[in-house]
């Protein structure tokens, strides 16, 4: 086990150097100003900038640069924003938006992945049923739709049909609250829209993966053992089973932790919830390159280290793995 | 009967065989209800991609009527913010997503199989080097990179698929890597190698006849993806402008502000389009890959 | 890929005494493995039983659904899959595996099922400390002790062992189905043993059914059989084991393949392959006929050639 969880660890932190190598050198290559990296723009004042030009050795050989950007990096410094006049890209990331996206992105992946792996195990094992045809075309159908148009769909539907949600935001403008719950009430009130549409073009995904895991499981001979013993059939799907097929899906969710960081930006557009998906939207659109590369830096630290903790979970759940 | 003979006949024999395994595979995907049906879905754009200068009532560039027009006779869909008419819009839009959709997961396929085929068969070195990358590429969230790149590139339909390719290739790269390596440890190349094939030969001969329905498979997804990243693209204002494409035409709804104003003629209609011929492609790869992949006919 | 209904067991009759050992013999595809899936309702989702009965304890299970079947199996009969790695799940231990069952089907406590695992274990010759481990810290021979342990938990009358020893290295085999000799004496069970391998039937079974493409060809005592068998399948089968005692001659293999089951031969299966087929094997199916006590054989000319296969006066 030790052995193995050393040679990931290596493995992972390894990825991670030649990630951070990448981005460094990714927004270096960009057109313009090399400054831009660190300042954004010119229109941060004289006196930020020449503090920037000195932290980061902006006018040093490009070696030198680096050596100061990893530097800087350990000790949290990710630039400052251009859009945001000379506000640091760390303060930006890490704040309100962050936290918002993290709700959001956290409760509908998790939703939709408990009701993906319920529904796809059951679906499984109704193979061939109304049932699972009709959520097999179902979920083919949410597949199918752009998440961008699901969310004009809702806010269409639900907002200005129904009135039912907001259309944007994440509070209502100008209101003042009494208490937490108000606030919470109005903060979830005004979710919904992303949550139920995030969620939809997720579960459609996890239940086909599912789904499929489970069936492949169906064909391993312990499955037969499991039924010669006349055990119940909630007992073989669910303890032997889904076990077995949730496997595949431990390594799945490494990946999708991309979302948790980055948010949804398409989503978070449509919807202007304040998040770090629509700050990657606007940080592209108004070329702020320090808030893009501090993010592509923060993503790259979550993923890889999700990726390792993965590895790990995925260690506990498959005893072989553990020798 | 003399060398050439002989060759030619093996030649026959092979096409033959060839002819029958495309047989028997069409064969059964005539079976699978939810094949036919994508066919169906998938041909019938690519009917009105191709017919859409004769169905299209109007121009879809220039303007027709006066702006924010709702459905009536004359326009089924109403007009946009710039007097065009929608419907016509919509059907020219077949073009521009069945173009790029076909032309960069082509692309995406052919590049990322290059990569695993080298990174599957050579290994070692080679190998190491080339999964780091992928790596890498997987690791980097998607989305933003192909903004990135976009906003870099600038507009335009190539660099749309420049874009979509950059970034997606790496999924067919390690399925095919995968299965290479796999190959690779089968009977028949080793017996390929031992014979003296050069390396080239063995995996023009042996491998890729073997990877390719796998390919095919992905492919299908590749289209899907592409599709939809390039509807995103545009959505968001990357995309090309002077084409009328689905995501761009809902772009332009975005900005008109068609969601909060209630036109959902302008919005149900290119996103419906989307959903369908992404399913179209959905239920064909779906059916191919029950055909093809070996370990799901066991089920 | 094959279309068409495949009648894998073809109007086979056979009856198990108690705590006799009854192995099933034949080729792989003779249907043998099916039978057993059969008694115990366990067909794959192809398969179906069209016709007949399957009488246990005065109760024809063959008409009993799926939930009902939950209470017979493993509590009356049990079965031994060949090729235990993959017949035990890789994620649980076996201890739990061995227990589930048990509390389950005879509503004991969890301490009270782990003791009877624990006893279990010593009675088919494992420490009964390795009850928490996982299948795949064990060898294939100890893999197959845990799968007969397993099989025995909720005390069944029947149990078939199919293909058990296949899959392990000859000296473990011998390990092994001394261990199912010896568990059968002393719990007095009554077994089914299926395998292709006649030296395993030899040791181990007290009668025996030789199958071919679905039908039995001869059952009756292994001593009768080996001796002095009627069918000339039979013959083929046993001529076909080298003998390291007996004299040195060109052993005979039997010509051909065995029949695809969509569309079985006319008339006797086995004509095929027969050399002494004519036109009535061709055109009808031999009876399945009793020749003496106990000693049933499916050929129409039995009396005629039998022997003559391997050689001796009839």
């Amino acid at each position: 086990m030790r052995d193995y969880l050393i040679k990931r660890g290596a493995s992972a932190l390894v990825t991670l150097a030649l990630a951070i190598i990448l981005t460094f050198f990714l927004f270096r290559i960009m057109p313009g100003d090399p400054t831009r990296t660190v300042v954004g723009d010119f229109r941060v004042t004289p006196e930020v900038r020449q503090m920037l030009v000195h932290q980061f050795g902006l006018d040093q050989p490009i070696w030198v640069q680096f050596v100061l950007y990893i530097r800087n990096l350990f000790m949290g410094n990710l630039g400052v924003s251009f859009q945001y006049r000379g506000t640091p890209v760390t303060s930006i990331i890490f704040g309100r938006r962050l936290f918002n996206t993290f709700i959001l992105m956290g409760s509908s992946i998790g939703v939709a992945l408990i009701i993906g792996i319920i529904v796809g195990t059951v679906a499984a094992w109704k193979r061939e049923s109304r049932f699972d045809i009709s959520t097999v075309v179902f979920s083919l159908v949410t597949y199918s739709m752009p998440v961008f148009w699901l969310g004009m769909l809702i806010i269409l539907v639900f907002g200005y049909y129904l009135g039912a949600i907001p259309i944007a935001g994440t509070m209502t403008v100008g209101m003042t609250y009494s208490n937490v719950f108000e606030y919470a009430a109005d903060y979830l009130h005004h979710m919904t829209g992303p949550f139920v549409t995030l969620t939809l073009s997720f579960v459609g995904f996890y239940f086909l993966i599912m789904r499929d895991s489970i069936l492949d499981v169906f064909t391993e001979d312990y499955m037969l053992t499991a039924k010669a013993k006349g055990l119940g059939d909630r007992k073989i799907l669910f303890r032997h089973a889904m076990r077995n097929a949730t496997l595949p899906m431990v390594s799945l969710l490494a990946v999708e932790v991309t979302y948790l960081f980055g948010g949804a930006t398409m989503t978070e557009t449509v919807f202007s919830w304040y998040g770090i998906g629509r700050l990657i939207y606007e940080a592209v659109v108004m070329a702020d390159y320090p808030v893009l590369q501090g993010i592509f830096v923060v993503m790259a630290v979550a993923v890889i280290t999700a990726n390792f903790c993965a590895d790990i979970v995925y260690a506990f759940l498959d005893p072989r793995i553990r020798y | 009967m003399t060398q050439e003979q002989a060759a030619l006949q093996l030649e026959e024999e092979r096409f033959w065989v060839y002819k029958r395994k495309l047989r028997d595979f069409w064969r059964l995907y005539r079976r699978s209800s939810l094949g036919k049906v994508g066919l169906v879905i998938v041909l019938s754009f690519v009917t009105v991609a191709l017919a859409a200068p004769w169905i299209a009532p109007y121009d879809p560039f220039t303007f027709v009527g006066d702006p924010f027009l709702k459905p009536s006779s004359a326009h089924i869909l109403g007009t946009d913010q710039v007097g065009r008419d929608i419907f016509s819009r919509v059907i020219y839009g077949t073009r521009i997503s069945l173009l790029i959709g076909l032309v960069a997961s082509t692309m995406t396929i052919a590049l990322g199989s290059l990569i695993g085929l080298i990174s599957g068969y050579l290994g070692g070195r080679v190998d190491n080097v080339l999964m780091r990358i992928t790596d890498l590429f997987i690791i980097l969230p998607t989305l933003p990179l192909m903004l990135i790149m976009a906003s870099i590139l600038g507009k335009g339909i190539q660099n749309i698929i420049i874009v979509i390719t950059v970034i997606s290739w790496t999924a067919t790269a390690r399925m095919v890597r995968s299965q290479t390596m796999s190959l690779k440890e089968r009977p028949f190349t080793e017996a390929s190698r031992a014979i003296g094939s050069t390396d080239l030969h063995t995996i023009a001969r042996h491998i890729v006849p073997n990877v390719f329905p796998l390919v095919f498979a992905n492919g299908m997804i590749a289209i899907v993806d592409a599709i939809l990243a390039e509807a995103g693209l545009s959505f968001l204002g990357f995309g090309d402008p002077s084409q009328a494409s689905w995501g761009m035409v809902l772009h332009f709804a975005d900005i008109a502000g068609a969601t909060v104003n209630g036109y959902w003629w302008y919005i149900v209609p290119p996103g419906i389009c989307i959903m369908l011929l992404v399913m179209g492609f959905a239920f064909i790869s779906y059916s191919t890959d029950q055909i093809l992949n070996p370990r799901l006919r066991r089920r | 890929m094959q279309e068409g209904t495949a009648r894998a067991v073809d109007d086979v009759t056979f009856t198990l005494k108690r705590g006799e050992t009854l192995g099933l013999a034949g080729e792989s595809g003779c249907g043998k493995t099916t039978t057993a899936l059969s008694i115990m309702k366990l067909l794959p989702p192809g398969g179906r039983i069209l016709k007949g009965e399957i009488i246990h304890d005065g109760e024809d299970l063959a008409k009993k659904t799926d939930s009902e079947m939950k209470a017979v199996r493993w509590k009356k009969i049990s079965i031994i899959f060949q090729g235990a790695m993959n017949a035990l799940n890789p994620v649980l231990r076996v201890g739990d595996q061995v227990t589930e069952a048990i509390i389950e089907k005879e509503n004991a406590t969890k301490s009270e099922a782990l003791q009877r695992a624990r006893s279990l274990f010593e009675l088919v010759g494992l420490d009964s400390s390795r009850v928490s481990y996982y299948p795949h810290e064990f060898s294939g021979g100890m893999r197959q002790r845990v799968m007969i342990a397993m099989a025995l938990a909720c005390n069944p009358s029947i149990v078939i062992a199919d293909e058990p020893v296949t899959a392990l290295d000859v000296v473990v085999q011998s390990k092994i189905l001394e261990l199912i000799k010896d568990l059968q004496r002393k719990l007095n069970l009554s077994v089914i043993l299926i395998t292709h391998d006649l030296s395993v039937i030899a040791e181990t079974c007290d009668r025996v059914a030789i199958m071919y493409a679905g039908k039995i060809a001869e059952l009756g005592n292994v001593t009768d059989i080996y001796k002095d068998s009627w069918h000339p399948y039979t013959e083929a089968l046993i001529t076909a084991f080298p003998s390291i005692a007996g004299e040195k001659k060109r052993f005979k293999s039997i010509p051909g393949d065995p029949p695809d089951l969509t569309s079985p031969p006319s008339g006797c299966r086995f004509h095929t392959r027969c050399p002494w087929q004519d036109d009535t094997c061709r055109n009808q199916v031999p009876e399945y006929r009793n020749v003496s006590p106990d000693h049933h054989v499916a050929c129409h000319y039995s009396e005629k050639i039998r022997g003559k296969f391997r050689g001796a006066k009839p």
